[in-house]
């Protein structure tokens, strides 16, 4: 009877994801990633990837928002900092364990982007985004002004880490497994969410919005959940991360993070949500590891390089890179079928 | 205290509109938000500090046509490569202008380093050339000629482009293109020859108002684009996107708002909670003060379009 479950589950599991390709590269990736600790690179590598997985759980936060719902943010740096400060806080004024903050913070996220998205449904457009750009330096001025409080521009320093109890040199990687690990459920998560009837009712609103709105759909409350959601889960990537670097400052709040995440899911594809992951994972290579410890070029070039690539990469190819390894898998799939179905009429030619 | 208000009230805010000017003036044209508008103002203050300091002394006022004029040249050749192929849809063009502003700041630090560097002191040095000092007195408010000088240039470039637009045949074009792009094409206006043009003038105010707005400080350094972006943000959302009269208005509204905030409410704030008052709290207060406005009129005070189709 095992055995008859087992088996049910793994032919479910073939015709969800060996069946179609792009889930296939995919699952691919992810043990790439898995696997790729074996071949014993240096430390400095765990450090980079942990950073990046956190990252992607970022960005395709941002994709739903925005790829899917058509909310145009700029801001989004704003629940990353909120997920960083709240932790950072209730560490450093209570002292409460992580399993308790990092719940907290992801709450507190979920409250704040509630509570900015009732004034952004009002605007629209360019002005929605400008509008949600003004609120990461609004927490910035409060978070310096009330610098008895929250230390101002100094940071939370030595927030506790997720593994104390294994040794030194196995941090890294059990961070680097902990943070795969929660970018996996929280992608698979994100698009669940993007395919569900709900994600298709999120981007019936980005496509048209009175249409949806005239077919009956609660347009407040959808676009709310999607700022819920992505609010989630940028919380919980910034809360995440401030414990894997045991600092929370003020660079979770910076213009420059708002901006970089529209980068990687422009150059991953966006609408995805794995486009973006994908767009994270290279990019960000490309620039800590490739450029950084292979090429050894100053920092300006790298940074130099990395907005000429993605500049390329917004003219050449729009829908992004994701958009177009997929494109040519469902061509080949195509060809494929045809051929089956070129030799299947042959056959029964054959036999008439 | 109200004499500082209304003063540096209205020399900030004509030094924001100045700022906000190029930006509404591309937006308005051809629909592009330019994020690099900021270091289209920092590249303007490094090449007026390379004309001056570095090289070779000049003039003051050629150097700083010669720095607006590369800075424009610099502008349309940019938007006639990079952002021209993705003008349609809005957000490409975000992420290709900051990728832009990212690119020149990266290219300053190359060339001159992230270190500070003294731009000279317009005010300073015309009061040098007049034999007089360098102190105005203006309603027992203490001013410099830098900043006076920030301010009626601003109000004279303001002057200059309303009649620009509304008398000239190119102007006229602009609105034109503005109104509707392609009745303008079939009226026969080469509209991406004159969106370049649009680009290289708003890069120029961007430009000048970097030089003006720099020498108050007398430094300059490569990460000067950032608030100077906000503060055009928040004056163009403020004033509606694309309108030249609402760049103005919203400007000298920002202006008054911050130094009301800055001389006025921040020290009772401060004396109350006991906290050392700093002017770390304006940004969040000019921000809010857009929000506000924002909420009562969703497209600005004198916005009219919202989408470009």
């Amino acid at each position: 009877m095992i055995i008859a479950y087992l088996r049910r589950i793994y032919s479910s599991f073939a015709a969800h994801v060996f069946d179609i390709p792009s889930r296939l590269l995919a699952l691919l990736l992810f043990l790439l990633l898995l696997c790729f600790p074996m071949t014993r690179p240096p430390l400095s590598i765990f450090v980079i990837l942990t950073y990046t997985s956190i990252m992607a759980i970022f960005a395709a936060s941002w994709d739903l928002l925005v790829g899917r719902t058509g909310q145009m943010s700029l801001g989004h740096a704003l629940f990353y900092g909120i997920g960083t400060y709240v932790t950072g806080l209730l560490f450093y004024h209570l002292g409460w364990p992580l399993w308790v903050t990092v719940p907290l913070s992801v709450l507190t996220g979920v409250l704040a982007a509630l509570l900015i998205g009732f004034p952004c449904l009002r605007v629209k457009g360019p002005y929605l985004a400008l509008v949600t750009l003004a609120f990461p330096p609004i927490l910035t001025g409060l978070i310096l002004y009330f610098r008895n409080i929250t230390r101002g521009d100094m940071g939370i320093w030595g927030l506790p880490i997720f593994f104390p109890f294994v040794s030194y040199f196995q941090v890294y990687p059990a961070n680097y497994y902990f943070s795969l690990l929660l970018l996996f459920v929280s992608g698979i998560i994100l698009y669940k969410i993007a395919t569900s009837k709900t994600g298709i009712v999120l981007t019936s609103i980005l496509d048209d919005e009175l249409a949806s709105k005239a077919s009956g759909i609660n347009v407040t409350k959808y676009k709310l959940m999607a700022f819920a959601i992505s609010g989630l889960f940028a919380s919980l990537a910034g809360s995440v991360n401030a414990h894997l670097l045991h600092v929370a400052n003020l660079t979770s709040l910076d213009i420059g993070l708002s901006f970089i995440v529209v980068a990687w899911t422009i150059f991953g594809g966006i609408g995805t949500i794995y486009g973006p992951i994908v767009g994270v994972y290279i990019l960000q290579v490309l620039d800590q590891y490739i450029l950084t410890q292979i090429v050894r070029l100053p920092t300006p070039w790298h940074y130099v390089i990395y907005s000429v690539v993605v500049i390329i990469f917004i003219i050449k190819w729009p829908r992004g890179l994701a958009r177009f390894v997929t494109d040519k898998l469902k061509d080949l799939e195509k060809a494929r079928d045809i051929e089956e179905r070129g030799k299947w009429i042959w056959k029964t030619y054959k036999k008439k | 205290m109200i004499e500082a208000i209304l003063v540096y009230g209205a020399i900030s805010g004509t030094m924001y509109a100045l700022l906000a000017l190029g930006f509404t003036l591309i937006y308005g044209v051809s629909g592009v938000i330019n994020l690099a508008h900021g270091s289209l103002f920092m590249l303007g203050t490094y090449l007026f500090f390379a004309l001056t300091v570095r090289s070779f002394e000049l003039w003051l006022l050629p150097a700083i046509i010669l720095a607006a004029f590369f800075v424009a040249i610099v502008g349309s050749i940019v938007y006639r490569v990079t952002i021209h192929p993705v003008v349609k849809d809005q957000l490409s063009v975000m992420v290709v202008t900051i990728s832009l502003a990212i690119i020149f700041q990266q290219l300053m630090i190359l060339g001159f380093t992230s270190n500070r560097q003294a731009v000279l002191s317009l005010g300073g040095e015309l009061a040098r050339i007049l034999g007089v000092k360098e102190l105005v007195i203006l309603w027992g408010v203490k001013l410099t000629y830098s900043q006076i000088l920030a301010s009626v240039v601003s109000i004279t470039l303001f002057a200059i482009l309303m009649i620009f637009i509304t008398k000239t045949k190119i102007g006229r074009a602009m609105k034109a293109i503005s109104q509707d792009r392609e009745v303008a094409m079939l009226m026969g206006i080469n509209t991406e020859r004159l969106c370049m043009l649009t680009m290289a003038i708003s890069a120029s105010l961007a430009a000048v108002a970097g030089v003006l707005i720099r020498s108050i400080a007398g430094v300059t350094d490569p990460s000067v684009w950032v608030h100077p972006l906000y503060m055009s943000f928040a004056v163009v959302i403020l004033g509606g996107l694309g309108s030249i009269k609402g760049s103005l208005i919203g400007g000298l509204i920002i202006g008054y708002v911050e130094n009301t905030f800055v001389f006025a409410i921040d020290p009772l704030i401060a004396s109350i909670l006991n906290l050392p008052k700093g002017g770390t709290l304006s940004g969040a207060v000019i921000m809010l003060t857009v929000l506000l406005v924002l909420l009562i009129r969703p497209k600005g005070l004198f916005g009219k379009r919202i989408e470009l189709e």
